[in-house]
């Protein structure tokens, strides 16, 4: 948006104002999980390691770290996984296949996908008790994935779409069939579209808080969103180390942002095309 | 409106490391209308973009008569603007766009209401004030715009290539509506153009640029009889000018093997040019027709005289057979000459 | 397709797939799965949501409900605290709704406005909030906000207090709008970069001043967006508790900050008051995935072409 002149000053002003407090949080978690304890943003004393004691040992009748970490490791690798086949072979079918009823299909897909999902979560926790998989990795690996389901069907329609119709043509009349086509030529071809999705699956999955909180009990699935939780319920919380536990789960999310900025804002803005 | 005269003074312009303008000096006379004209890319939108404000020069000054401009804000310099895309706000009907800039300066809505029926009317298109941009015609939104231009009774008209979205037939209409007003407004004008007829027809003097300069600035009667170099040459005038390359010796211009005879004291090598025009049938250079095309009220012939190819301009009824051989006359007044740089000699 | 493909290459017509599904079968093959968890997790509790209202199940009588009928929509009506939570919800609603779509607003006018490379960088700073796992960015609301001297803001403001105890609405507005806000910016973001260069032109020429061409011209072109945004985030609102349960699980104290979502979540799934009542719960979630389902359907046809255009990949707060 040209506006002329351009006023940097000003307006350079007007943002770091508004965006401080962002800056301030993550510098108050940065510095929190290495201090001993800090006042405002100023460290007090020297860095310790005693914050991260929780990677050696259980802390406070809690699992050993490495269980909430390789729970949702796995819960968001299998969401993810799941989600990207899933989706985009329910896209491709929406995108270049006619079928009755797939208008009917398509206006389903876009109306749950602007429908709160989190308001079925009472009825979730009901099923997966009467299921059998109340308290099971599998029963949250299955609903997160259902959940993002409209969004992901939504997001690779769009790639299948662009896709021109001259290679699935010239490869069905090679003789394959409509499986392989998928999945050897259409699949390969929006790789950035599952690369996105894929993304935006993983992120969502290693953040998500009310469903393990909801669904799973034994600390042996605890994943690292209950995990951390229970440090700040604690009457007189440790915010030291809980700022470092904090810091390590949000590591990955950190080291993805300050490496794929621009990946990020694509993904999330719309701007990613096939 | 009374036009003002536009000085423009060691005026340059440079993105980064590409120069888009080398300087230029050029002097605009009160209400005369000046097309610039050029290929893309030879610096002219660039020039009356800064004319308007919107981009600010390297270096150099512009002047409105007395007043130094080259740094004020577009807001300030009293400019009306026509858009090639016309830049109409799509959410605003025709009457508000034309109202805008007397809105933003506060005119009391009376005066507001009054002036823009009177700019629409004169631009015939009082008729569909009410509506959006998107629901009339492009001559219609051409003529909006041109009314949102002049409607705050400018200083300096500026347009930008306002007839290219048209279509050909609205083109020479609107070509002469735009002059017209423009006399009659006395209002000085600046217009911008690729098209060397619509730059030839409506200006009272005409800019031509390439790659960033100036190449000639005069009466188009003065670009199209004595063009300044080969780039003038080839560009002013339709079909184009034959330009021949070859050396000029005694009495004559020898290019590829051909002699042609002509009155110089030039020597060494060079360009030659004549328009198709200048050229007839009937001649002695000896020739063989290629190509005839048919134009209606003239044909155009191309023709191989020994290997120098040439393109003549003939009446219609007197059109040759492809392959049939010809001779080839000019008039030996109406050569142009220019040295190997393309300067006139 | 599929037949004449398979007269083309018997060798193809082997494959067992293939085989079995014929000529209507092949989106049936590739839609199943998706079919199938989009009934189970989807449609399913959408209609076990309005049977669990119904009944009086609780943890008690969890294998056997009983059908009660309307009892529990009665007994919410007849609830002494529906007045302090509906009015909560509005304010939660209201509040954060005003705060997402104006700070979203500003950071993308603010955001263009500067070169590309800037903007980008401003715009993904707003981003880090939305991709922050919840927990950890409740962490560090909570930490900032302690009493001094270790909390920012009793530091800065030289009056020490756990701020989410004392002014729980700010922060939960705050903090909710710092995560929402970025919708908004990218949405309006985009619909800013689409208009025309020459239009800013033409006003500059006309003689608008950057806050005239705001006014006039770049904000009535986001009329659209505008609206998208606020209906998309009004819903989205409405139903989303996750961040109030964590910074202040509906208090401090009995339902100061509690929502209709949240209610209905702890009633069912906490032992709030005594008796885990769970239809009681059902039912107000009811009420919630009734007015989704309308509105969904309703904006959807609104901005069914416009969200083609706009296009949103983000599940909002």
């Amino acid at each position: 948006m040209p506006l002329l002149p351009p006023r940097w000053r000003l307006v350079a002003l007007g943002v770091a104002v508004l965006s401080l407090p962002i800056a301030a949080g993550l510098i108050w978690l940065l510095l929190s999980g290495v201090f001993d304890k800090i006042h405002g943003l100023l460290p007090v004393g020297r860095p310790t390691l005693e914050n991260w004691r929780f990677l050696s040992q259980g802390v406070g009748g809690r699992p050993p770290i490495y269980v909430p970490l390789l729970n949702t490791a796995l819960f968001a690798v299998l969401v993810a996984a799941l989600e990207v086949i899933i989706a985009s072979m329910a896209a491709y079918a929406i995108s270049r296949m006619s079928f009755p009823g797939r208008a009917v299909y398509l206006g389903l897909v876009l109306v749950l996908h602007a429908f709160p999902a989190v308001s079925l979560i009472i009825a979730i926790f009901y099923m997966l008790r009467l299921l059998g998989l109340f308290d099971t990795l599998i029963g949250v690996i299955l609903v997160k994935a259902s959940l993002e389901l409209p969004l992901g069907i939504w997001l690779m329609k769009g790639f299948f779409d662009y896709l021109s119709w001259d290679m699935e043509m010239a490869a069905l009349v090679d003789g394959m069939s409509r499986w392989t086509v998928f999945w050897k030529v259409a699949f390969p071809l929006v790789r950035p579209g599952l690369l996105a999705l894929g993304t935006f699956a993983l992120l969502s999955a290693w953040g998500e808080f009310i469903l393990p909180f909801t669904l799973i009990v034994s600390s042996q699935r605890a994943m690292m969103a209950t995990y951390l939780q229970s440090f700040l319920t604690e009457a007189f919380a440790d915010y030291g180390m809980a700022a470092a536990v904090g810091l390590f789960y949000a590591l990955p999310v950190l080291l993805l942002f300050v490496l794929g900025q621009r990946y990020l804002l694509n993904i999330y803005g719309g701007g990613v095309k096939g | 409106m009374k036009g003002i005269p536009v000085r423009l003074q060691g005026l340059s312009k440079s993105f980064g490391k590409v120069v888009a303008l080398k300087a230029l000096d050029l002097d605009v006379r009160a209400g005369e209308l000046v097309a610039f004209l050029g290929p893309s890319g030879c610096g002219k939108t660039t020039t009356l973009l800064m004319v308007a404000g919107i981009y600010v020069p390297t270096e150099g000054e512009i002047w409105f008569d007395d007043r130094r401009v080259d740094h004020l804000h577009p807001r300030d310099r009293d400019v009306g603007m026509v858009f090639q895309s016309y830049a109409l706000y799509p959410h605003l009907t025709l009457f508000d766009n034309i109202a805008f800039p007397l809105r933003l300066k506060k005119t009391a809505e009376r005066e507001t209401r009054q002036t823009v029926r009177q700019t629409a009317e004169l631009l015939g298109i009082a008729h569909v004030l009410d509506r959006r941009p998107a629901s009339v015609s492009g001559g219609q939104q051409q003529r909006a715009a041109l009314a949102r231009a002049l409607v705050k009774e400018p200083q300096v008209l500026l347009l930008d290539e306002p007839l290219s979205n048209l279509d050909a037939q609205i083109r020479i209409q609107a070509r002469a509506e735009i002059r017209r007003l423009q006399q009659e407004l006395g209002v000085t004008s600046i217009l911008v153009t690729h098209d060397q007829a619509e730059a030839l027809a409506m200006a009272d003097r005409v800019a031509a640029f390439s790659v960033g300069e100036l190449q000639q600035f005069a009466s188009p009667d003065e670009l199209y009889a004595r063009p300044a170099n080969a780039f003038v040459a080839g560009f002013v005038g339709h079909p184009p000018m034959n330009l021949l390359k070859g050396t000029f010796e005694d009495g004559h211009f020898a290019a590829n093997g051909v002699r042609l005879p002509l009155r110089t004291t030039a020597k060494g090598a060079g360009i030659l040019g004549v328009r198709p025009e200048d050229m007839r049938l009937g001649g002695e250079l000896p020739a063989q027709v290629l190509v005839v095309e048919p134009l209606g009220r003239e044909a155009l012939v191309t023709l191989d005289a020994g290997g120098v190819g040439v393109k003549v301009l003939i009446a219609e009824d007197r059109r040759p057979a492809v392959g049939s051989n010809v001779g080839v006359g000019y008039d030996p007044d109406r050569l142009h000459l220019f040295n190997a740089e393309g300067q006139r000699l | 397709m599929a037949r004449s493909v398979a007269a083309a290459a018997p060798e193809q017509r082997a494959a067992g797939v293939g085989r079995l599904v014929g000529r209507y079968g092949w989106p049936a093959v590739f839609l199943l799965p998706a079919t199938v968890l989009i009934f189970l997790f989807f449609l399913v509790p959408v209609v076990t949501t309005l049977y669990l209202s119904l009944t009086n199940i609780s943890v008690i009588t969890f294998r056997h409900p009983q059908w009660i009928g309307l009892a529990n929509y009665r007994a919410l009506l007849g609830d002494p605290f529906l007045p302090k939570i509906l009015g909560n919800t509005a304010r939660y609603v209201v509040f954060t709704l005003a705060f997402n779509v104006g700070m979203g607003l500003l950071l993308a006018l603010l955001s263009t406005s500067v070169r590309q490379r800037y903007g980008d960088q401003i715009r993904a700073l707003w981003l880090l909030p939305r991709i922050m796992p919840p927990v950890v960015y409740v962490l560090i609301w909570q930490g900032l906000t302690r009493e001094a001297p270790f909390g920012l803001v009793s530091d800065l403001t030289g009056l020490s207090r756990n701020w989410i105890g004392a002014q729980p609405w700010t922060v939960l507005i705050l903090a909710n709008g710092l995560v929402g806000a970025s919708f908004g910016m990218l949405i309006f973001t985009s619909a800013i970069r689409s208009i025309p260069n020459d239009l800013f032109y033409a006003a500059a020429v006309d003689g608008a001043t950057a806050n005239q061409t705001v006014r006039r011209v770049v904000l009535p072109m986001l009329k659209w967006p505008i609206m998208f945004v606020t209906a998309y985030q009004t819903l989205s609102l409405l139903t989303s508790f996750e961040y109030i349960l964590l910074l202040t699980d509906g208090g401090p104290g009995f339902y100061t900050t509690t929502v209709w979502s949240l209610h209905a979540y702890k009633l069912a799934l906490s032992n709030y008051s005594g008796n885990v009542q769970f239809g009681l719960g059902a039912a107000m979630a009811a009420f919630l995935v009734l007015i989704g389902i309308v509105v969904s359907i309703f904006y959807l046809r609104i901005f069914n072409y416009r969200a083609l255009v706009a296009e949103p990949k983000v599940e909002v707060n």
